[in-house]
């Protein structure tokens, strides 16, 4: 016990240690002390390392429909006709294909429907082939898909403007349709190539036809933030969800007029720029990885050390900052001090100026 | 089924992300609430207690990483982490902003870290007594989860902060902060009852942290006034001021809080009952200094 009364200095700069704050604390160690020997009492389980559960839904393609040039929607369905997890406008689902891709795709059938997802793929040849592969499944393929997670929840409000750009159409849809149930003033702005090209036409002009403004671009050509958002009253929030050149668009504009908030999906972080491949030893274990060009430290760290820490993936929140303990470090956050740069990085953004590391990991 | 809905579903299933905030206090002052030095001191003591409190509920939730079996908990964690890290800066970033205007709240801040660092962690435990200690401080987060959740639907909704001056910016570190407990209000919960589901332990730490909350605000309010170079030697906060506060509408109520808690002892109690994650994400993204770094 003597230990605990190494207490910290006095609050009021007297010389001695405070003896509150020790009491206080040796009151903590014997509160701990009863807690165990109740816990032994009651023989409490103690938990154990484990591995994930996967909690992924079995689901198959109850229907394949076309829906616009290049774009199918597929509805998926429980095998045994159960109803699945309820959902909110603005979910996605993380799709595991048949080949082992993973991809996420926004839920944009009706809430209420409680025994099929839709979701909805352009292909784009060219790409990394999940959008091609999706092209080709056919209904009754078994397809494992994640329970849904919200990532541009939609939240209750008196007036809402919706700005889609092509593909962009099927986390608003969900969205329209609840704006319009509650009997919202809404108002949807959906852009795309041509009116062919863009999915949902009819359902979304079946919703309200006089709030729903289609701007095509072989018609009106392409559209400005500025345009976007002309009809916005001052204060109505903004939910977009587009092209990234749309998304920047609008986000110009509001942050130059500064009258309305926002809403959009935040996709995964910005891929890394300018990035030169290295080695990083981890000095704990001894063993050496290697970073790609285009990987980030930490990308490359999980799979050897599954317990690192991370959260933002953006350099901002410090959770996954380490140290160095040798080599030079391109610092790319906006987070560590002048100080803790001399000695710590933070793995999700930050790379060696070198050709080696080795960090405290 | 085809009944008019009268309004938008509270959103659930949240991805838990932080947000990247930017605070500028050029422009704040010392007494950051004209003529309500009390007010404004209680809400500081905010700044000198919750960093190594955030920065304790990081360790405690890194430590129970690995026994976590279900993807959706681990996810939410991850995010919760985040979310209180930024929390802890930027309270760290306001406290600073007192020690930069002559009220040095480093002694007591210092105590706070060894608290929170060195003592509460219990290092010298080992094996399974450790692991059910690691157990009981998330109890404790949890517990203390639910204040922070009062607070911040507390916070969102009051006006009177706004009608008597409050400085926008101080203002807009409170909301916001009060915003992302609100929105992830039940992680600490889901974690605690996904790991240990005893309901009575849940109650005993909630009656447990009661004392030593109260006691830290008092305590540092009286630090306050002593170190503040701002208020004519001898001032002390006085129970009529606090009286008239509670009166005015300028702190939570207490019967308000007192009902708040217990709901938390109820069997059935879970996190989503109270608070609303719409108006909190609504707040989010109006919020300058969440604006401000989004640029």
């Amino acid at each position: 016990m003597r230990e605990l009364f190494s207490g910290p200095p006095d609050l009021r700069g007297r010389p001695r240690q405070d003896r509150m704050l020790s009491s206080v604390m040796a009151a903590v160690v014997g509160y701990e002390n009863a807690l165990t020997a109740v816990d032994r009492m009651l023989r409490a389980k103690v938990p154990g390392e484990v591995d994930l559960v996967d909690e992924d839904l079995r689901l198959v393609i109850a229907e394949v429909r076309v829906e616009a040039e290049d774009v199918v929607s597929l509805r998926l369905s429980s095998p045994d006709g159960e109803a699945l997890p309820r959902w909110q406008p603005g979910c996605h689902v993380d799709v595991t294909l048949p080949s082992g891709k993973r991809r996420q795709y926004s839920l944009n059938g009706d809430v209420r429907d409680r025994y099929g997802y839709r979701i909805a793929v352009r292909r784009i040849d060219g790409g990394l082939g999940g959008s091609v592969e999706m092209h080709t499944l056919t209904e009754g393929t078994p397809i494992r898909v994640s329970r849904p997670r919200n990532a541009f929840a939609l939240i209750n409000l008196e007036k809402y403007l919706f700005l889609a750009g092509g593909i962009g159409i099927t986390p608003i849809l969900p969205m329209v349709r609840a704006a319009e149930r509650i009997g919202a003033d809404w108002k949807l702005v959906y852009t795309g190539r041509s009116r062919s090209s863009m999915p949902f036409l009819r359902e979304l002009l079946d919703i309200n036809e006089s709030k729903v403004d289609i701007r095509a671009d072989d018609e009106v050509g392409m559209s400005t933030g500025r345009e976007l958002l002309e009809h916005s009253a001052p204060g109505t929030h903004v939910y977009c969800c587009g092209p990234i050149p749309m998304i920047d668009a609008v986000r110009a504009e509001i942050r130059e007029t500064g009258r309305n908030p926002l809403h959009y999906e935040r996709f995964s972080p910005a891929p890394v720029l300018n990035g030169k491949p290295f080695e990083v030893q981890l000095a704990r274990s001894g063993r050496t990885i290697q970073v790609g060009a285009e990987q980030t430290v930490l990308d490359a760290v999980l799979p050897e050390v599954p317990a690192q820490q991370y959260s933002c993936k953006q350099g901002f929140c410090r959770t996954c900052k380490v140290r160095v303990l040798a080599g030079e470090v391109d610092h790319r956050d906006g987070s560590l001090t002048a100080r803790e740069r001399e000695t710590e990085m933070t793995l999700c953004v930050s790379r060696a100026a070198g050709d080696r590391l080795v960090l405290d990991i | 089924m085809s009944q008019p809905e009268k309004k938008i579903e509270d959103p659930d299933h949240l991805v838990l992300q932080p947000r990247d905030v930017r605070f500028d206090w050029g422009r704040t002052p010392a007494h950051w609430i004209p003529g309500e030095v009390l007010l404004a001191h209680i809400l500081n003591v905010t700044h000198m207690i919750l960093p190594e409190i955030e920065r304790w509920f990081i360790r405690v939730f890194s430590a129970a990483l690995p026994l976590i079996s279900s993807e959706k908990v681990r996810a939410d964690v991850r995010g919760f982490i985040g979310q209180e890290s930024v929390h802890a800066e930027s309270h760290q970033g306001a406290a600073d902003h007192l020690t930069r205007h002559g009220i040095d709240v480093t002694p007591f801040t210092g105590q706070m870290e060894w608290v929170f660092q060195e003592r509460l962690l219990r290092p010298e435990l080992k094996g399974t007594r450790a692991r059910k200690w690691l157990i009981w401080q998330l109890s404790g987060v949890a517990a203390g989860e639910h204040f922070t959740a009062m607070l911040g639907e507390y916070i969102l909704a009051n006006r009177k902060l706004d009608e008597v001056g409050a400085d926008p910016v101080m203002l807009d570190l409170f909301r916001w902060h009060g915003a992302e407990e609100v929105e992830h209000r039940a992680v600490a919960f889901d974690l605690f009852t996904h790991l240990d589901n005893r309901y009575w332990a849940r109650v005993i730490t909630m009656v447990a942290i009661i004392p030593p909350l109260i006691w830290l605000f008092i305590r540092g309010t009286l630090f306050l006034y002593r170190n503040d170079p701002h208020l004519p030697p001898g001032s002390r906060p006085r129970m009529r001021e606090l009286i008239r506060l509670l009166r005015e509408g300028l702190l939570p109520p207490v019967m308000w809080l007192i009902k708040g808690t217990l709901k938390y002892l109820r069997r059935d109690f879970h996190p989503s009952q109270v608070g609303s994650t719409s108006a909190a994400l609504e707040y989010l993204a109006t919020s300058p200094a969440a604006r401000a770094a989004n640029h």
